[in-house]
Parts: C-alpha cells; sequence; structure tokens
C-alpha cells in the first residue's frame, strides 16, 4: 500500500484504543475464577513457574500453586533463537492448548515461554474434576527433545545434500 | 501422545536440504519444509553464536608506530584466526586446567617487527607466529586466503619504527564480540515475490515495476493476476547464502551451528530433569507443585525473590486481580521492574 496512508489510519484508531488507567478492575471486583473456561483466567489466573538457568548452577524454581494445566517457564541467557523454534514445536505438540514466548524487555536476558495443555474431564467419583493432557512441563520437555530430533535430521539432510553436491561436481 | 511432529507438517516427508552453490568460502542453500522460526533460529545460530578463535588480549612490549596500542589491538583483534575443531580448545573461563589461561584454553601469537629499510614496511597478518603448544594443529592460525600470501594488513612502519607484541587467542562467540563471527554475511530470503505479504515495498507508483526481481524469484510461481490472498499459507522454502570469514568452512559453520542449538536444548532439558529430582511427573504434587523442589525463597511470604525488586504478583500479597486480592493490578501484576505491586496502577 502507499506509504502516504499509513499515518492517517493509525492516527484515527489511535483513541478508541486507548483505555484509561482508571479502568483497571477495582480492587473490590467479584474475583473472576469461576469459569475455568473463559480463556482470560486460563491466561492469567495461575502461577508461574520459572526456570533458572545460571550460569555455573543450573537451577529450576517451580513456583507453589501453579496449574496442572498451565504454566510459564522463565529461561535467562536465552532469546528468540530458542523461544521462537520451542514455541513452535511445542505448538504441534497435540496436546498442547497454547504456547506463546516473549521477551519482557531487550535488555534483560530473560525469555518467557507460556504453556497450557488441553484437559479432560475427571472420572465421577475420584475427586479430581479435571485432569491434564500433559503437563506443561511434560510438553517443555517433549518440545525440548523434538527440536533436538529435528536437529538432527536438518543436519543429515544436510550432510546428504553435501554428498549429493558433491557428486554432481564430479560428474 | 505419541506423534511425528514432522508427519503434521504439509509434506509428509519432512525437511529437506538441497545445496545450490557451494565454494571455499560460501555456501548457497535451500531449505524446505520447516517452519519459518526454526529457519530464523538456524540463522541466527550461524550469525551469532558458533565458537570460533579470536585474539583477545595483546601484550605490548614495544609499540614505536604511529597507530595507538588500542587500536593495533582492535586491529589484530579482527584478523581471522583457523578455528578447525574449535571444539577441542577450551572456553578460557571455564578451563579446568588453568587459573588464567593455558594451552589448552587459548593460543599465543607473537608479532615482532621493525623496518630498518628507508620504505614504509607493512606488517601483515601473516608475520603473525603461533607460538608454543595449542589444542590442534589447525587452531589459532591466521586466515590467509590472498594469492600472494600475506593477509591482512595490521600497520605500516616507517624507518626505525618497532612493533613488537604477544597475541592472546581465546575462544569465543559473535554474540560476545564479533570478531568471533564465522561469516561474513548470512543470507536469508523466502516468498521472493512477496505473497505473504511478510513485506510491504514502498513504491512511487508500481511495485512491480520498481522493485527488481529476487534472484529466487524464477524458483517460485509467480501469483496470478487477481490471485485472492491465501491467509493460510505459510513460508516454506528459504534460501541461505552463508559466507564464511575463512576460520571455518562454510559447511562446518552450519553444522555447528545446529550442534550448538541443540547444545542450547540439552542444557535447557537438563535444567528442567535436574530441577524435577527424582518425580519427573509434575501431577504428583496435587497439581500444584508443592512436593517439587523449591528454592529457599520460594516460601514466598512476603520475602520475595532474592532478586530485590523482582516480585510476581503471586507472592504472598496475593494481588492478583483475578485472586481477588487488595491491587488492581494487571493480572501479571507488577512488572518485573517496577518495585512491588501494591500501587499498582495508581
Amino acid at each position: 500500500m502507499p506509504p502516504k496512508s499509513k499515518p492517517a489510519e493509525a492516527k484515527a484508531a489511535a483513541p478508541s484504543e486507548d483505555v484509561s488507567m482508571t479502568d483497571a478492575p477495582e480492587a473490590d471486583s467479584p474475583p473472576l475464577i469461576l469459569d475455568e473456561h473463559n480463556p482470560a483466567i486460563m491466561a492469567f489466573g495461575q502461577q508461574r513457574i520459572r526456570t533458572v538457568e545460571e550460569q555455573d548452577a543450573d537451577l529450576l524454581i517451580q513456583l507453589p500453586g501453579s496449574h496442572e494445566f498451565a504454566a510459564s517457564f522463565e529461561f535467562t541467557k536465552e532469546d528468540h533463537t530458542l523461544g521462537n523454534a520451542l514455541r513452535y514445536i511445542i505448538m504441534k505438540n497435540p496436546d498442547v492448548e497454547f504456547c506463546g514466548y516473549s521477551i519482557p524487555h531487550p535488555s534483560e536476558e530473560l525469555m518467557n515461554i507460556r504453556i497450557q495443555t488441553y484437559k479432560s474431564r475427571g472420572v465421577e467419583g475420584t475427586g479430581a474434576n479435571w485432569f491434564a493432557e500433559g503437563t506443561p512441563t511434560e510438553a517443555l520437555e517433549k518440545g525440548l527433545n523434538d527440536l533436538i530430533d529435528l536437529c538432527d535430521v536438518v543436519t543429515e539432510k544436510f550432510q546428504g545434500a553435501q554428498e549429493e553436491y558433491g557428486t554432481k561436481m564430479k560428474a | 501422545m505419541d506423534y511425528d511432529p514432522m508427519i503434521m507438517d504439509t509434506e509428509a516427508s519432512g525437511p529437506s536440504v538441497k545445496i545450490t552453490e557451494a565454494g571455499a568460502h560460501n555456501v548457497d542453500f535451500e531449505l524446505q519444509h520447516v517452519d519459518l522460526s526454526f529457519a530464523n533460529s538456524l540463522r541466527r545460530v550461524i550469525l551469532a553464536e558458533v565458537p570460533t578463535m579470536a585474539i583477545d588480549l595483546v601484550e605490548f612490549s614495544a609499540n614505536t608506530s604511529v597507530l595507538a596500542d588500542e587500536f593495533i589491538a582492535h586491529r589484530l583483534g579482527m584478523v581471522p584466526l583457523n578455528s578447525k575443531n574449535v571444539d577441542d580448545v577450551a572456553y578460557s573461563r571455564d578451563c579446568e586446567n588453568c587459573t588464567d589461561r593455558c594451552e589448552a584454553c587459548s593460543v599465543t601469537l607473537n608479532l615482532h617487527a621493525r623496518c630498518t629499510g628507508d620504505d614504509i614496511m607493512r606488517v601483515y597478518a601473516r608475520d603473525l607466529v603461533v607460538d608454543g603448544a595449542r589444542a590442534n594443529q589447525w587452531v589459532g592460525t591466521p586466515v590467509i586466503t590472498d594469492p600472494e600470501g600475506l593477509g591482512t594488513v595490521i600497520c605500516k612502519l616507517r624507518k626505525g619504527q618497532e612493533l613488537n607484541v604477544k597475541c592472546i587467542a581465546k575462544k569465543g562467540i559473535a554474540k560476545e564480540h564479533a570478531k568471533w563471527a564465522p561469516t561474513s554475511a548470512v543470507g536469508f530470503e523466502y516468498d521472493p515475490h512477496n505473497r505473504l505479504r511478510h513485506t510491504d515495498l514502498w513504491y512511487e507508483e508500481d511495485p512491480a515495476k520498481e522493485w527488481p526481481p529476487s534472484k529466487y524469484a524464477n524458483q517460485e510461481e509467480p501469483p496470478q493476476e487477481g490471485e485472492p490472498f491465501d491467509y493460510d499459507a505459510v513460508p516454506e522454502r528459504f534460501y541461505f547464502e552463508v559466507e564464511s570469514v575463512g576460520n571455518l568452512d562454510p559447511d562446518a559453520i552450519i553444522q555447528q551451528g545446529i550442534k550448538v542449538l541443540q547444545q542450547k536444548l540439552a542444557s535447557v532439558i537438563q535444567t528442567v530433569t535436574e530441577g524435577e529430582g527424582g518425580d519427573s511427573n509434575g501431577m504428583n504434587g496435587g497439581g500444584d507443585y508443592a512436593d517439587g523442589p523449591r528454592s529457599p525463597d520460594t516460601g514466598m511470604n512476603g520475602s520475595g525473590w532474592q532478586n530485590p525488586g523482582y516480585e510476581t504478583p503471586y507472592g504472598g500479597g496475593n494481588a492478583s486481580a483475578w485472586g481477588g486480592g487488595a491491587g488492581a493490578a494487571t493480572p501479571y501484576g507488577a512488572t518485573p521492574y517496577g518495585q512491588n505491586h501494591t500501587n499498582g496502577w495508581s
């Protein structure tokens, strides 16, 4: 599109999107943890897991209270290189409902991954209402392993292509 | 639970690689049937995280040239050094054999030049002499590719001027300093006809006339006139052009790149599995990971993290709006940069 039209559009759209600070939820508003299907609850209602990779002492800290089917992981010293590829491969997992990553601030070497897995209804009488199809931790581990496998395949294919190119040169 | 991530892709065959051109210093290839995110990870890792050797410390015994010490030190750092089988070299910072540096984690190069003639003398990279033992026979040798076998010019000396330095080369990655870059450039292209509209081409009148066709334009079908936009389309073919500086073979750069990516993943896996301890099933903790290992600070009773100023809304305050807490914080509570969540929006 012609570049000229852009600023005008942006200007028009801006005011309606801007929500004032006072629209933030009131302190005494009713707790929203009623409907577990509400995506907003899914996204925000649970606690976070924190994976802290330290340079010499690897450490995993899990925050208490994280749900069976939703967790966030914080990676230190990682960026888009790992984040985006991992996000993609975790999303490929059919047990995973949502996976996203973000880098909260470019000056901090932190990368967060959020994983939510599907849940299935629990068996009556067992006390559990919901079962996770697989925990986020499992999904994370599976994602990591899948990405390693993908790397292996690409290495293999690359070596194959090299050989093919070499034989083509000789012929 | 069992699935093959690759079969779920559009092509059952999975990723494929085709080399279109390869030389001593470059390799052009096409990577197909992988996601953009993976192709980009590969590009990033090749560009910034493949380890190589470069001069990192320079001790000056004599420098009567017109250039300042630090100026020459910087130039020396930029000299590409052979990094074949650089895995044999340890990172100096985590070398187990020494406290400072040793043959296992560094290579020493000496440079001693004095101009005695009337003509101006040039000091070249070939004048760097590898001194003493090193991890393998290749590592640390200056890369010389010009037909005269001179290498890059480090400085020029007039009659009577002298340069005598001891250089210590170490292993590193380009993320830390560009002198450790294995590549001078990594070309990365996909969707030459911009069918996906990932690019907004600037134009005066007609982008088709004003923009030259891509080198790879004939590799893919041009869009038909009036063709509707396919919003489900994803990039599938990625054209890489890897150009080596000379310190590593171009194919070695790619393979090392993939390896680095795998090592990254492996270290995260280790962290995840170690953190879980013997209990690999996270669900056993009654759903809240209560039985999982904790760091001492995860009591969260207002004591906060070790790192002051970094608080999640899930701490003792229970201030998340969703949790019916007191603070009108965002769902994530205070940002990591805030002091705490008590004053939220106000």
